[in-house]
């Protein structure tokens, strides 16, 4: 290892090594600062990158290791455009009502099954998406019940972003890591999604216990929400049909995906060419034009400035000092990228950080294994913790404070406007004793199933 | 044919301070011209009696209306008595609140066609009038630019009608 510290810090002498490292942390401070729109900066930061020489354009826009990871772009560009074309015929609003009603109108009830829905539904769909979907329906049964709408959507954003951890697709920092370590869906469903059903059970426990004895309503106020008819929401039927039958195919590639040996986005790309096909859709401008293009540039920047850094050495710099600082001991590191992971998702968008840590951990495993390459080495048994830890803790740890996960920041956007607005205080006050709980339950989680149960 | 000659000069407006049960009232009772009571919309000024502001009728539906609406289609689950509701807790806020702040303006000497210009691009009925110091003097509706299209085309026609319809129509224009 010694050798690898002197080789690591030889590349510390060339000036590219500077220039990428300036850009870098120029570009993820200001990102921090929210001044100038974190997409214009990543946008303009890889620019940077391929003007300055750091990175050719040929790596910028073609390779896998130092460019665009077309993977994880097209995997959201096609869910975007799955979602934009299911949510005019009305079914999540009916899911959402059918809900409010199995509850019975009572408010706890609602809580808990509202964050359900909303974890199984992240773990499908991108978070954001999912709270741009149950929120307003949330505030509308609130404002029914006459009850404060803020402990909802605190929990709900909570619950969206536990489940969102839950598979490949759930969220976008797993679908880099699935796209990075080559992990197949089904890889995450063994080794993630037991482990949030726990954190969830516990998640509605600990709610219950906060909130349940504050939440009461009048019984008339509850016949409201009962009077509500959940077929009235749907707006298309023969659409809706369609959409499911296509996202049933869509999910059911996902769980083959590996069996098939193709890549998640080629399903996912598959599902939206079919439904849009399907869709009878002549004019296709507005469905994708609803993308989220501003995110997906977003991505496509950070992946060329993370590539900069990788090819000067920074990375690599970045995983000698994780390993000095645990000395090799793989059960220590694992511990710190879960914690780390947790704390600095809390703190700082979980999309760059991923971005950064997925290299770095590829880093740490060139060190540790120098004869081992390819998948082999990306799959070594020994790393595969890393990996989970990771994608655990930056998932998770995004409960932390109102601005760790975006989820956090679009129901915090909804409060303020409807003139209920969520103090930073007081989301952490909820946010971060419960984003604790859960990495400790990961904590227990991963100690045990890899290291004391080894499975 | 400019702005000026066509605009209705400014009456009434409101402060960015008003409430809005003022601004409804004002909205209720206004004058248009010189009969038509009741307008649509009302400019909004500073102390220095700058133009900040436009509120409409529109802007007061949203005042009643929860944001959160716009996301999804869920009119369908709404109450009776809801907007009653709404619009009991919105009648103390302030205009400033809800008033449109990008306001599209034209210059008192700006062309007809730039005026038509500026409605259809920006889907607006009315458009304030400023002087050369930006200064509001009045308000254009699209009802009056349409009155004098009218009379162009009667007029083009009038050898047949002999300006029959032409009288009809100025008469017209300041009662409707």
């Amino acid at each position: 290892m010694t050798q690898e510290v002197v080789a690591a810090s030889q590349v510390v002498t060339g000036s590219s090594f500077w220039t990428a490292t300036a850009i870098f942390v120029l570009v993820y401070a200001l990102i921090v600062f929210e001044k100038i729109h974190k997409t214009i900066l990543a946008i303009f930061g890889a620019a940077l990158m391929i003007v300055l020489g750091i990175v050719t354009q040929e790596d910028a826009f073609n390779s896998r290791d130092l460019g665009i990871d077309w993977n994880v772009i097209f995997l959201l560009i096609s869910m975007m455009i799955i979602i934009n074309i299911m949510k005019p015929t009305g079914v999540f609003e009916y899911i959402a009502i059918k809900s409010a009603k199995a509850a019975k109108g009572k408010p706890f009830m609602i809580m808990a099954i509202f964050s359900v829905v909303t974890a199984v539904a992240s773990a499908l769909l991108d978070n954001v998406t999912t709270i741009l979907l149950i929120a307003p329906v949330t505030m509308l049964i609130c404002q029914a019940l006459e009850i404060d709408v803020v402990p909802f959507l605190i929990t709900e954003a909570l619950a969206s972003n536990i489940g969102g951890t839950a598979t490949l697709i759930g969220d976008p920092p797993n679908i880099m890591i699935a796209s990075k370590a080559q992990l197949g869906f089904m890889a995450f469903i063994y080794n993630l999604t037991p482990v949030i059903i726990v954190v969830l059970i516990a998640y509605v426990i600990t709610i219950k216990f906060i909130f349940a004895k504050k939440l009461h309503v009048r019984d008339e106020l509850r016949q409201r929400v009962m009077a509500m008819n959940e077929n009235d929401a749907i707006k298309d039927p023969v659409l809706l049909k369609k959409s499911l039958a296509v996202l049933a195919i869509t999910i059911t590639g996902f769980v083959l995906h590996g069996m098939l040996h193709f890549e998640p986005a080629t399903i996912a790309l598959f599902g939206a060419g079919l439904l849009l096909l399907l869709s009878g859709e002549k004019k296709p401008h507005y469905i994708l034009a609803q993308v989220e293009w501003t995110t997906l540039f977003f991505f496509m920047g950070l992946f060329i400035i993370i590539g900069g850094i990788v090819k000067v050495g920074l990375v690599k710099l970045m995983a000698v000092k994780v390993l000095e600082i645990t000395q090799g001991n793989l059960f220590g590191t694992t511990m710190i990228v879960l914690w780390f992971s947790a704390l600095a998702s809390a703190f700082i968008d979980n999309i760059p950080y991923v971005a950064t840590m997925n290299p770095v951990i590829i880093d740490m495993a060139k060190q540790l294994w120098p004869d081992v390459s390819g998948i082999h080495l990306l799959h070594h048994p020994d790393l595969m913790p890393l990996w989970w830890s990771l994608a655990l803790g930056a998932g998770l740890g995004g409960n932390g404070t109102a601005i760790g996960a975006s989820a956090n920041v679009i129901v915090m956007g909804m409060a303020e406007k409807t003139g209920n607005p969520i103090s930073f205080k007081k989301f952490m006050l909820y946010g971060m004793p419960l984003m604790i709980e859960s990495v400790a339950i990961c904590t227990a989680y991963v100690w045990l199933r890899y290291y004391v149960l080894k499975i | 044919m400019k702005a000026k000659d066509l605009m209705i000069p400014l009456q009434e407006y409101l402060r960015p301070d008003n409430t809005l049960k003022e601004a409804t009232n004002l909205l209720r009772t206004a004058q248009r011209g010189e009969e038509k009571i009741g307008v649509k919309a009302l400019p909004v000024l500073d102390d220095s009696d700058k133009l900040v502001g436009i509120l409409s009728i529109g802007d007061i539906l949203k005042a009643v209306y929860p944001s959160y609406m716009y996301l999804m289609d869920l009119g369908a689950f709404t109450w009776d008595g809801m907007v009653e509701a709404f619009t009991r807790k919105a009648a103390d806020k302030k205009v400033e609140e809800f008033m449109t702040r990008k306001v599209i303006t034209v210059k008192e000497d700006s062309t007809l066609m730039d005026c038509i210009d500026q409605m259809l691009k920006n889907n607006i009925k009315r458009v304030p009038v400023l002087d050369k110091e930006n200064k509001l003097v009045g308000m254009l509706y699209e009802r009056d630019v349409f009155y004098t299209i009218t009379k162009i085309m009667l007029e083009e026609n009038s050898a047949n009608f002999q300006g029959e319809s032409l009288k009809f129509n100025e008469k017209d224009r300041g009662k409707k």
